[in-house]
């Protein structure tokens, strides 16, 4: 029995140990996914889309007719066709924690995707022709008869050959002259932050560490492959899919197809498990299998094949960090020089390398530091493209900045846990800031730092194996500027006349446990009537025609927005049924409260009436209260959660091991304390994956992938998984009845970082490009180190003067 | 029995089926697809399709197997149970269910690999109903939990495995008792 955290506000139900609210549907097999509730649908069609077996090359021209005739095949969907080629360009953007409008979409300079293009930038690309038929058998059959002649272009895969002169340009329309996206003032120029002088700080510090690391790309691989199944009956379209934002899905779709937003009903059961996938705000998937629908007046169901589920990653970013500090540890000054590979289309790629550091890592975690500059640029190359993973790019910057603080701490004989505390924190708190603080000496103290040795220079066990402890901290996910694009939360209490509640706060469920946070906020606010969580029905199911504007599942902001609510719904829902008691009671309503479910005037205790009898014996009406409000947004910074690792290192074979972990978080609030250990916990996987494992491999020749499945994109098993310990504080504190933060993006970023720097500590060699595979670990112990490449200026922008 | 030439008969949860491959399947079909698409047995899961992760699980002959590995045909004449076998007191799905414990999380997040992960730890408990914790873990290294549950799994089988130990103790408990009360009663 591990000790349970301590609630810094006392509540019944917000913050506890309990089972989770979906736990029985789940754990019995009966929770409905969308294989599940399409699987009894009767008179379906399957649709198949051509995926490029090239990285990049155009179709001269295609023959479909011996594809139309196969027996079984009822619709065959080319480039060409008008419906297909005179959609508008999007841009794979679109949107992230909003629903947008085409006219809103985050990047407007930046619509690169077309659906179904007649050319195809990376081995896997849909292009050219999708078909409908009776099977999906029938539906690969067909495609392999579709004859092209393909016009085969030169390809890049590397992000640093992208950048040369000689490179192939893969969006000419978006930017003739090289493979750069272009600034937005989204997202920042060139030189995205410049506070203070950095340089200058950086020439008259005591000390300068400098070095280079490369994050790679890595997949989300959640169970569930993606897809959907569409009806489209006259002007009706109804879109079943496993996509986390049904309302954007209803906005894209009905941008797309031209019918209004009343006539697209988007529906969403559980999900299994997103981890930021497709947060694009559109996929080709949906129209093409819309226009088939309407062609054929019959259900299509669109699926990806595991295979095909590869389809956006994690952003590759390659950093250069200089940090300049005084003899006692204060860093005077950063500078980041940044090199993001977005793959073949910009989905979310200016993100990764910008706008996550712009507007969170820069207020929330870089604030007491004076001087700061980060220079970023973002490349195209004819490889599978990079998205959201538990985060957009905080994980790349932290990968830089936590191997700058191990360095520092070095270089200058101090412990870079101290290091961190004296200059991690954020602009509404002057350093030290307590948060930081109190993360990480507990995760100090509970993975047993005092005794970790000087790099390289611990015991050998067994003859070859060593071992070393390492960690990095960073700022959560609690981005106010998000929550205020977000706009309006809305929810629904029904209380019906026996006393039990319908919940409506809509939101996909993808694991994350934000149904229980609300499920457990709502019956802290109707305490009044003694509910409990068991009382409470979730509706599990987002549908766009019956239901309220679905809150999007990202940056876990879900686990607190949502439940931000229930007390302006528990006051309301207090003063209708004192209203309603009034009449009964004969009093005035002032005169009234209601205590364990009992109305009663409060001068004579004995004047009551249980509210179930009320309402069970008057029409039986439920009594409804929605709710739409905006969030408090006032910025207050965000706290802060670390990871500590240990890990023992084969110097013989290079295998590194996990052996240990704590993993600590400021929460603000727990809202639910298993569900957020089960995140600290779980979030380790993406950590110890990609920091080890996990990592996509192309072939150089044919630009090909050579590992879209789970053999060879090897995941963590049960075996991987190291001792974990979750830790949960509350010290933060954000606006709002309870001020909480998201776990899910928070609790994995440091985890590389920590691995490495662990790695570090054992060897007493730097590998800084992950995975850190044996035969890179082997490398570096053979050579003393392992040299990864500092990111360069692009030609172009020397060339125009423009490297400062 | 009358079937035609081909036709496969599986026990599936305790009843009955023959299907026949002019109509029901077809003999290229895997386990897994006959199960969920035809039978309606939707509780077990198909995530990789090539016996990756684990989340297709089912018991054939009590044993644990991955239906997306096999063809329908190769269950011709065996018991099969799928997660909707289960009672609803299954000391299994109860232990994934009821896992809160501080310090380990839930047993699942997204649940899409739970009922794979259940059926794998039936499948171990009906060889080693007292496993180790290596052993545990060693039983279930062929699932992938994306959400990385694991070590709140681990301890759910453990518990599980406790919990039909205590059954069958006050089953064996009770069936003394009452054994003794009869004596008595003989005696009397």
């Amino acid at each position: 029995m591990r000790e349970p955290f301590k609630q810094r506000v006392p509540r019944d139900f917000v913050g506890s140990y309990h089972p989770r609210v979906d736990g029985l549907a789940k754990a019995s097999g009966r929770a409905e996914y969308l294989d599940d509730v399409v699987a009894g649908m009767r008179n379906v069609l399957y649709a198949k889309v051509l995926r490029s077996p090239y990285p990049h090359a155009r179709i001269k021209s295609m023959d479909t007719s011996k594809a139309e005739a196969l027996p079984g095949v009822k619709a065959v969907l080319r480039y060409d066709d008008p419906a297909l080629a005179d959609l508008p360009a999007t841009c794979c953007a679109w949107t992230s924690v909003n629903s947008a409008s085409h006219d809103q979409m985050y990047y407007p300079n930046i619509k690169d995707h077309k659906i179904l293009d007649s050319t195809v930038r990376w081995v896997g690309d849909e292009a050219g022709v999708v078909v409908a038929a009776e099977s999906e058998a029938i539906a690969d059959a067909a495609l392999d008869l579709v004859e092209i002649e393909w016009e085969r272009l030169p390809f890049v895969l590397d992000q640093y050959d992208s950048l040369q002169p000689e490179a192939p340009i893969l969006h000419p329309d978006i930017n003739p002259d090289d493979n750069l996206l272009p600034v937005h003032e989204f997202s920042g120029g060139d030189v995205f932050i410049e506070k203070g002088d950095a340089p200058a700080a950086l020439a008259q510090a005591d000390v300068v560490v400098e070095a280079t690391c490369q994050y790679h790309r890595a997949d989300h691989s959640a169970l569930d492959t993606r897809g959907c199944l569409i009806t489209w009956e006259g002007d009706k379209l109804t879109c079943w899919n496993n996509y986390y934002a049904p309302d954007q899905t209803r906005m894209y779709v009905s941008q797309m197809t031209g019918l209004p937003l009343k006539n697209v009903r988007v529906i969403n059961p559980y999900i299994g498990g997103n981890f930021g996938r497709c947060n694009m705000g559109e996929q080709s998937f949906y129209i093409f299998t819309a226009l088939l629908a309407k062609k054929t007046g019959r259900p299509v169901r669109y699926k990806m094949t595991r295979r095909e589920d590869f389809h956006d990653t994690r952003n590759p970013v390659n950093y250069r960090v200089k940090l300049g500090a005084k003899k006692d540890g204060t860093i005077v000054a950063a500078d980041f020089k940044a090199l993001g590979d977005t793959g073949a289309y910009h989905g979310h790629g200016m993100a990764s390398v910008k706008l996550v550091v712009k507007w969170d890592v820069l207020e929330n975690m870089m604030a007491p530091i004076p001087n700061l500059r980060y220079e970023g640029y973002v490349v195209y190359t004819n490889k599978v493209p990079g998205g959201c993973m538990r985060g957009i790019g905080n994980i790349q910057h932290n990968f830089a900045m936590g191997l700058g603080i191990d360095m520092l701490g070095e270089e200058l004989g101090i412990d870079p846990v101290e290091i961190a505390i004296k200059n991690y924190g954020h602009e509404w708190e002057p350093a030290p800031n307590k948060s930081v603080e109190a993360v990480l000496r507990t995760g100090a103290e509970r993975i047993g730092w005092k005794d970790r040795h000087p790099a390289g220079k611990g015991p050998v066990y067994d003859g070859a194996r060593k071992r070393g402890m390492g960690f990095s901290g960073n700022c959560t996910w609690h981005a106010a500027w998000q929550e205020e694009m977000r706009g309006r939360v809305q929810a629904q209490v029904k209380l019906n006349p026996d006393m039990s509640v319908v919940l409506q706060a809509p939101m996909v469920e993808t694991g994350v446990g934000s149904n229980a946070c609300v499920t457990f906020a709502c019956a802290d606010a109707l305490s009044f009537l003694g509910t409990k969580p068991e009382d409470i029905h979730w509706v599990s199911v987002v549908d766009t025609e019956t239901g309220l504007k679905d809150m999007i599942q990202t940056d876990s902001s879900c686990a607190y927005l949502q439940p931000e609510l229930m007390p302006a719904i528990g006051t309301q829902l207090k003063a209708e049924l004192i209203n309603r008691a009034a009449a009964v009671l004969e009093a005035a309503p002032e005169e009234i409260d209601i205590v364990d479910g009992k109305a009663f005037v409060k001068a004579d205790p004995e004047r009551g009436r249980l509210i179930r009898d009320m309402l069970w014996f008057g029409d039986m009406v439920p009594v409804v209260v929605t709710v739409t409000q905006m969030p408090d947004v006032t910025k207050t910074g965000a706290p802060f959660a670390a990871t500590f690792a240990e890990v023992e290192v084969d110097t013989e074979t290079g295998k590194v091991d996990v052996l240990r972990m704590v993993v600590v978080h400021d929460c603000g609030t727990v809202m639910y304390a298993s569900g957020a250990e089960a995140q600290q916990v779980g979030s380790q996987t993406f950590g110890i994956g990609e920091s080890l494992t996990e990592e996509i491999v192309y072939d150089p020749a044919t630009g090909a992938p050579l590992n879209f499945n789970w053999v060879d994109y090897s995941l963590p098993t049960i075996l991987d998984f190291p001792d974990i310990e979750p830790v949960l504080l509350e010290v933060w504190r954000g606006a709002g009845e309870y001020g909480a933060c998201g776990m899910g993006e928070g609790a994995s970023t440091s985890t590389p970082r920590a691995i490495a720097n662990a790695v570090y500590n054992a060897i007493g060699v730097r590998v800084d490009e992950i995975p850190m595979k044996p035969e890179k670990i082997l490398a570096a112990l053979a050579k003393g180190g392992y040299k990864v490449p500092e990111p360069p200026t692009p030609p172009s922008r020397l060339a125009a003067g423009v490297d400062r | 029995m009358a079937s035609h030439a081909g036709a496969i008969t599986l026990v599936v949860n305790g009843s009955t089926v023959t299907l026949d491959p002019s109509r029901d399947f077809h003999p290229s079909d895997t386990l897994s697809s006959v199960l969920r698409d035809r039978l309606g047995y939707t509780g077990l899961k198909v995530a990789c399709d090539q016996g990756a992760c684990g989340a297709c699980t089912v018991l054939l002959d009590g044993r644990a197997v991955l239906s997306c590995m096999m063809l329908a045909l190769e269950a011709d004449g065996h018991e099969v149970l799928t997660i909707e076998g289960l009672p609803a007191d299954d000391p299994v799905i109860q232990a994934f269910y009821e896992q809160c414990e501080p310090g380990y999380g839930t047993a699942m997040q997204c649940g899409f690999c739970t009922p794979g992960f259940v059926m794998a730890a039936k499948g171990l408990l009906n060889e080693n109903p007292d496993p180790t914790m290596d052993e545990v873990k060693e039983a279930l290294a062929g699932n992938i939990c994306r959400c990385g549950c694991y070590p709140a799994i681990a301890r759910a089988v453990l518990k599980a495995a406790a919990t039909m130990k205590a059954r069958a103790a006050g089953a064996a408990g009770a069936a003394t008792s009452g054994a003794g009360s009869a004596k008595e009663a003989t005696h009397a």
